[in-house]
Formats: C-alpha cells, structure tokens, sequence
C-alpha cells in the first residue's frame, strides 16, 4: 500500500519538475514573471513531495516491508538499526533515489537562497536544475524503481552485501551523493550564463560558494571511502586507482580547478569561460562516475548496484555533453573577455595557471587509464588491464611539481612576482626544510624503504613539502604582518584566505602521508597459541585461541594477538573472521591499532577449525597513514572555513534588477 | 641534534653503501617489483602481492621459483603474457594501440605547457569591450568628477 503511494508521488515529482523546466524555459525566453513564480513553486513542491516519497521508504525499511522488491533484496530481519537505515542507499535503486533527494533539496536551497545579482539569470538555472531532476525522477519511476513490488512478500530479505555491513558506509555514500549534487548548482549557472550571456560578480560568488561546498563534501567523501576499504578489504591499503575511485576523484580534481580559476577570475576577470566549461565537466564527470559504477562496463571492488539502468545513464551523459557543448559553442562568443588588457608575466595568477594546467592535465590522464581498458577492447579485440603502476607512473612527477608550484606560487602577488621578504622566507624555507625533513624519516621510518629508488622519491619528496610548506607559513606571516597582526582584519576580511592556507597545509600533510606509506612491511605467518611472529621490530604473540563473539547479526571468530615493541607491551588486537546469517561465507574482521606514525594491520587469513588453537596471519606495518587521515580532517577544515567568510559569500552587491522581479512584461 | 646529523649523513652518503651488501633483501625487492606488476586473476584491482585468492597465489609461487631459476623480470613477465594474454599485467603493454596510454599522457605533459606558453602567456589581448567599460574606470570617472566638483566648489 505504501508502495503505491511512494510510487505515486515520484511520478508526481517527475511531472512537476517537468513542468517546472518548461514553465522556466519559457519563462526565460519571453520574461513571463507569473510562469517564472509558477516553476520556482513547482521546484519547492517537487522537494516536498520526493521528501515525503523518502520518507514513506524509509518507513518501509524500518517496518521490514518486503513487499518492496528492493527491501527484500537488500534488508533483513537480522540487521541492526544502524544497517537497516544504510540499507536505503546500499544498492542500485536506493542510492539513486537518494541521489535524486539530495538534487532536490539542494536545487531548492540553491534558488531559495539565490542573490540578488543573479535575479536575471534564475530561470535558467532553474530550468537547468529541474530538466535533470525530471530524467532522475523518470528513471526512479522506469529503470529503477525503489517501490517495486514483489508479492507475495517473502517472510524474511536476502540481507545486505557483508562488505557494506560497516559503520563508514552510513557516512561516505550520503557524503559523497552531496558533493555530487553540489556540482549540479555551477552547472545550472553555467548553463545560465550561456544563455544569458555573460558573467557579473554576483554569479561568481554564487559559483565560488557551491563549488567550494561541493570539494569540502568530495573531500571527506572520497577519504571515508578509502578508509571504508582500508578497514574492510583486507589488503592494507586504502586507494587502488580503482576505476570509481577515480571517478569520484575526477570531480574532484575539477572541482579543486574551479575554485582556482574562479580566484583568477575574482581579481583580474581572466579564465571566465574556463569557469563555465569546468562547471559542466565537473558536472558530467559526476554522472560518468555513476554510469560506470551502474552499467559494469569496468569492473571494480566499490560496485554495488549493477543494474539495466546503465544504458540510460549513457543516453543522459550523451545529453549533457550535446547540451553543453552545443549550447557553449553558439553563445560563449557574447561571454566578453576581461575589459582590461594585462598581461600574465611572473605572478601568481601565473603560477595558479601552471598547477591549474597539471591538475587538469592529471585528470586528463586518470580519466584516460580509466576508460583506457574499454577502448582498447573495442579497437583490438584485446582485453588489457590499466591498473596502479600505470596511474603511479604519472603521480609523482604530477605532484613534485604542483607542490614546487604552489610553494613559490603562493610567495607572489597578482599581477607582480614582487613580493616584499619574499626572497627570505623560500631561503629560510628551503634550509628549514632539512632538519624537517630528517626529523620525518626518521620518525615515519622512511630509511626502512628497501628499495633505493622509492626511497630516493620519498626523501625528495618529503623535502620538497616541507619546503612548499615553510612557504605557505612564510607567505601567511607575510601577509599577517601586512594586516598589522590584527587577528580581527584577518577572520572578519581575510577569513577565505586563511581558510585556504589552512587547506593548502592539509594537502601538502597528505602529500607527505603518501610519502610515508609509498611503501608498506608485510609478513604472512603461521601462529599457534603461545607462538610470536616479528615484523619490522614490533613482536606479534597469538595470546588466546579462537573464542566466538555475536556482534549484532554477525558471529565473529576472534582471535588475541598481543603486540610488544622493545619489550613493551602495546596492546591486544582482536582480528577476526566473521560469518552472517545469510551467506555461507566467511569475511575478515580486520584489527587495525597503531600509533601517529605507524598504523599495525592484522588480517587473520585462516585458522585451524578442529582446534582453534592456531591461525594464519597477515601482519601489515603501515607507516604515516594516520597522517593522511589527519590531513583530510585539515583540508576539509580549510575549505568549511573559507566558506564562513560573509564577504566573499554571495551577499548582493550591485543589483542587478531581473525583469522577473520588476514585473514589467 | 645528533640524532639529526646521524640522519643527515645517512642521507648524504652511507645508504647506497650500506644496501650494496644486503643481497637477499635485494631479491626480495626484486620478487615483489614482479608480482606487483600481474593482476590477480579473480579480484578487482588488486595484484597478486596484495591478494590471498588461490589463483594469486598460485602465480606468486610460479613467480618466485622462475625467479628462483635466475629469470629476468622481463622474461617472467612475458611468459605470463604468453600464457594469460597482455591483460594480466597491470600497467598496459608499450606496443601497438596501448602505446596510446603512454604516449597521449606524455605529450599532454611535455606540449600543454607549450601551449600554454603560446596561447595564454604570449598573447597580446586585444579588447573589444562595445562600449562597456568596467566598474573600476566608471568609479574612478565619478571619484574625478566628485574632485573636480569639490575643487570648483573652493574656487
């Protein structure tokens, strides 16, 4: 019965929204200011309504309604409430109907809050925003339909995927699905500007805002899902250049790019059109993400909802890209260039130009080693892999120039390479960067690096950070001095600066936490009860037999392995091996403990069923990954702060009257 | 402080001395150089280091006794490829169509900024703004008029 109503009202959504993207459009092209209130009515209607549809499902799960297809496919009676709520997002038809909650709500909260300035260009922002929700919608009511039924309804569900059965997988897919939605609002303004015209000011602060939004949310996204598979895949690592790890990073890089141009943009009105093609790819590499994840045409460990729905994401992509392309190639010569004719020269704008290019440029080549496998296919016949060596051949030299670039980047000012104490701060920079750099070898254990080439790219590379480091610290008392060490000028005026000093140091720590764990210490080994294994000076003890533990559904069979490092005991860790109702399967349980330098993973690999007095291991010395999580933690921050400074927000400046507003048709 | 300068040395001078000497460690570095270049089989991503599947660890062993016989990593490599076709190694091979997957990212790194060069730093923009001028020339207009009207005020 519910089903039918949740049914009922996404089709209600997929109307309305479709009347909204009509009533905009024409609206935008005749000035109509009744149909201009009618579709802004229509947008807040349709986020009402698919709000009401979530909460009708979620109501579902919780009564384990198995009459929903979707429910009985992916619940069970033995989840606990925690999965049980995960479960709305943990396949196919979930997680696109929350994709297509989240549109909604941020789409109204986008024009609800819009600026003044911008008043001329809604309509077409919201045609743009609501001529996706209509395909998203007719898609939840087609192809994938979260209120399928399935009658007669079984007794119990077929239970979740065991590898989502994890705490990280509440938090990473409805992160993830806003930084996704986030980059819908730059491209309805792109949209908007092409058809309007042109930029003004107010579009750019709107633009900065929710790109700068969108990048804090992938940031913390994409990290949680390294970390969901740091914890639960077992092999130790937490990035795999995996194909839908690169495709939630792909927006990423360009959503980093898009804040930088529209900075460039901001000061000296350069790079305008590079803004607007960015908000479309950035937005199209969402949705390329999930096609692959969606259609199975590239296989990956992060797939979970394969479905028919593939095809249809292509049609859609197909419509972005003709839409945008098309749209760009007729209206962006009205896009005027810059009224000033400067040059670029030595400065920062310059050096911004250059680590915008790399970027780019990087993900250019992730894009390619992504998609690479299915070309290759099609044109030889030949299956071939593309794997980490390929995308680890390009990183580093990547990322030794974007990090020298953005040290001596950050030293200038726009328009001019002349920076007063400049000069000082990269010597002392650059000789601070020696005992910085000594101090983190020794203590991330750099020195253990067996072999001399990865350790040769480690050093350099620790010293290069610690470099661009001291400059970014430079640059700040630089200009904190300038502002006469008034800590009031700088969080009431320079807020959005000091947040992306913040973020520039958080990334340039991540770097070095990819440094310290470009190699890790391995060690399989075989312990009966009593018996030690050593790794890298840490001394691992199977102090206790299998003992067998219920968790919530799962029954874990854990062992304790105790730790010493120089006679001291560390701890206990309990790795396991984990077995659910409904599979006949086992999953690694597996127990992570470390200190800020060195993470020690344990994965029980086996162990012996008669007697349960010895098991096989694999012992894991991972050193300076907390470094990286430390370092997402210090990028997000910078970018949350940059978005609290008022004055670079989109308060209304010059207005900009829209005819909408003035009502004179 | 003397940790430091121990470090500092180790880094300037000792360490490709110290490793020249530590022969089994260097076989090692050299099995894994190998195996992290072919796929487990059955898994998604991963290489046959990193895995514990049957298959991956099958190979491993294949790996390691060829290497055992004094193979090159090349030769081990190809008998894979031959056995298993190119879509075992990780990183795609360097010859017909793949050579695309290499050459197309290095000619983007070493041509953009050529480019660039050419297109963005070296052009001299020319403006054709149809009459629009920008805010800060309307300001400063007015800034100049209010001076003047302040000035013929006084006089």
């Amino acid at each position: 019965m519910i089903a039918n109503y949740g049914f009922f009202l996404l089709f209600l959504c997929c109307l309305c929204s479709g009347y909204g993207t009509l009533a905009s459009l024409v609206a935008g092209r005749t000035a109509h200011r009744q149909l201009y209130l009618s579709s802004r009515m229509a947008l807040s209607l349709t986020t009402v309504l698919v709000t009401l549809a979530a909460a009708l499902f979620l109501m579902s799960l919780f009564n384990r309604d198995y009459s929903l297809a979707y429910i009985a496919k992916n619940s069970s009676n033995d989840l606990p409430p925690w999965y049980t709520l995960t479960a709305f997002w943990s396949s196919l038809e979930g997680s696109h109907f929350l994709w297509t909650l989240f549109i909604s709500i941020f789409s109204c909260i986008a024009v609800w809050s819009r600026s003044k300035d911008n008043e001329h260009i809604m309509p077409w922002v919201m045609a743009t925003l609501q001529s996706v929700q209509t395909w998203m919608f007719y898609l939840l009511i087609t192809h994938s339909d979260p209120f399928k039924l399935m009658l007669p309804a079984p007794a119990n569900g077929r239970g979740m995927n065991e590898l989502l059965q994890n705490p990280y997988m509440g938090i990473h897919p409805p992160l993830l699905f806003i930084g996704y939605t986030a980059t819908a609002v730059p491209f309805a303004y792109g949209i908007a500007a092409l058809c309007f015209g042109d930029i003004n000011e107010g579009w750019l602060r709107t633009v900065r805002r929710w790109s700068l939004f969108s990048w804090a949310f992938l940031t913390a996204s994409i990290a949680l899902g390294g970390r969901w598979a740091y914890v639960e895949l077992g092999w130790a690592g937490y990035w795999a250049w995996d194909p839908v790890e690169n495709s939630s990073f792909l927006p990423w890089l360009i959503m980093t790019v898009l804040v930088h141009t529209l900075i460039v943009q901001e000061k000296l009105g350069q790079l305008k059109r590079l803004s607007i093609i960015l908000t479309m790819i950035g937005f199209f590499l969402t949705f390329f993400g999930t096609f692959i994840t969606r259609s199975g045409v590239i296989s990956s460990v992060h797939a979970f909802g394969e479905g028919p729905i593939g095809p249809n994401y292509l049609l859609f992509l197909a419509g972005i890209a003709g839409v945008s392309s098309v749209l760009y190639a007729v209206r962006a010569p009205s896009v005027l260039p810059p009224d000033s004719s400067r040059a670029w020269g030595v400065s920062r704008e310059s050096a911004i130009a250059v680590n915008l290019f790399l970027t780019l440029a990087f993900a250019a080549i992730v894009f390619i080693g992504t998609v690479f496998p299915i070309v290759s296919e099609a044109l030889t016949g030949q299956r071939i892999s593309v794997h980490a060596p390929y995308f680890n051949a390009f990183a580093p030299w990547v990322g030794l120039a974007l990090v020298l670039t953005l040290g001596l980047g950050i030293l200038m000012q726009f328009q001019s390479a002349k920076m007063p104490g400049a000069g000082r701060v990269i010597i002392i920079a650059a000789v601070v960067a020696f005992p910085l750099s000594a101090a983190f070898a020794y203590w991330g254990e750099i020195m253990a690096t067996p072999d001399p080439k990865s350790l040769w790219a480690q050093l350099i590379g620790t010293w290069v950070s610690f470099f661009a480091g001291g400059c970014v610290v430079g640059d700040f008392f630089l200009r904190f001095r300038l502002m006469n060490y008034k800590t009031e000028v700088l969080f009431k005026r320079n807020l959005a600066w000091f947040g992306s000093m913040i973020a520039h140091i958080g990334f340039l720590v991540s770097i070095l936490g990819f440094l310290g764990n470009y190699r890790g210490l391995e060690k399989n080994a075989n312990l009966k009860v009593g018996e030690k294994a050593d790794l890298h000076g840490y001394e691992f003890k199977l102090t206790r037999g299998v003992s067998v533990t219920k968790v919530d559904n799962a029954t874990l069979y854990g062992v304790d392995v105790s730790v010493k490092k120089d006679g001291k005991t560390l701890g206990t860790m309990r790795p396991a091996l984990s077995r659910y109702p409904t599979k006949d399967q086992s999953f690694n349980e597996i127990a992570v403990m470390g200190s800020f330098w060195n993470d020690l993973y344990v994965v029980m690999v086996d162990f012996d069923t008669k007697t349960g007095k010895s098991a096989t291991f694999k012992l894991h010395v991972n050193p300076t990954v907390r470094i990286v999580w430390i370092s997402i933690v210090i990028m997000v921050a910078g970018g949350l702060i940059s978005l609290l400074d008022r004055r670079r927000g989109h308060q209304s400046r010059d207005v900009v009257a829209g005819v909408w507003e003035t009502g004179k048709v | 402080m003397k940790r430091y300068l121990t470090i500092l040395c180790l880094l300037l001078i000792s360490f490709p001395a110290a490793r020249a000497d530590d022969k089994p460690v260097l076989d090692e570095i050299e099995f894994r150089d190998v195996a992290n270049e072919l796929r487990c089989p059955t898994c998604t991503g991963l290489s046959v280091l990193d895995s514990e599947a049957k298959f991956s660890v099958q190979i491993r062993n294949e790996v390691r006794k060829q290497m055992e016989d004094g193979r090159s990593k090349d030769e081990v490599l190809k008998f894979f490829t031959e056995r298993y076709g190119a879509w075992i190694l990780r990183s795609p091979p360097r010859s017909g169509v793949n050579a695309l997957v290499w050459w197309v990212p290095i000619g983007l790194l070493v041509l953009g900024p050529l480019a660039v060069w050419i297109f963005v730093w070296n052009r001299k923009p020319v403006v054709y703004t149809g009459g629009i001028r920008s805010r800060d020339e309307i300001v400063k207009q007015m800034k100049d008029e209010i001076a003047t009207m302040g000035s013929s005020a006084d006089g």
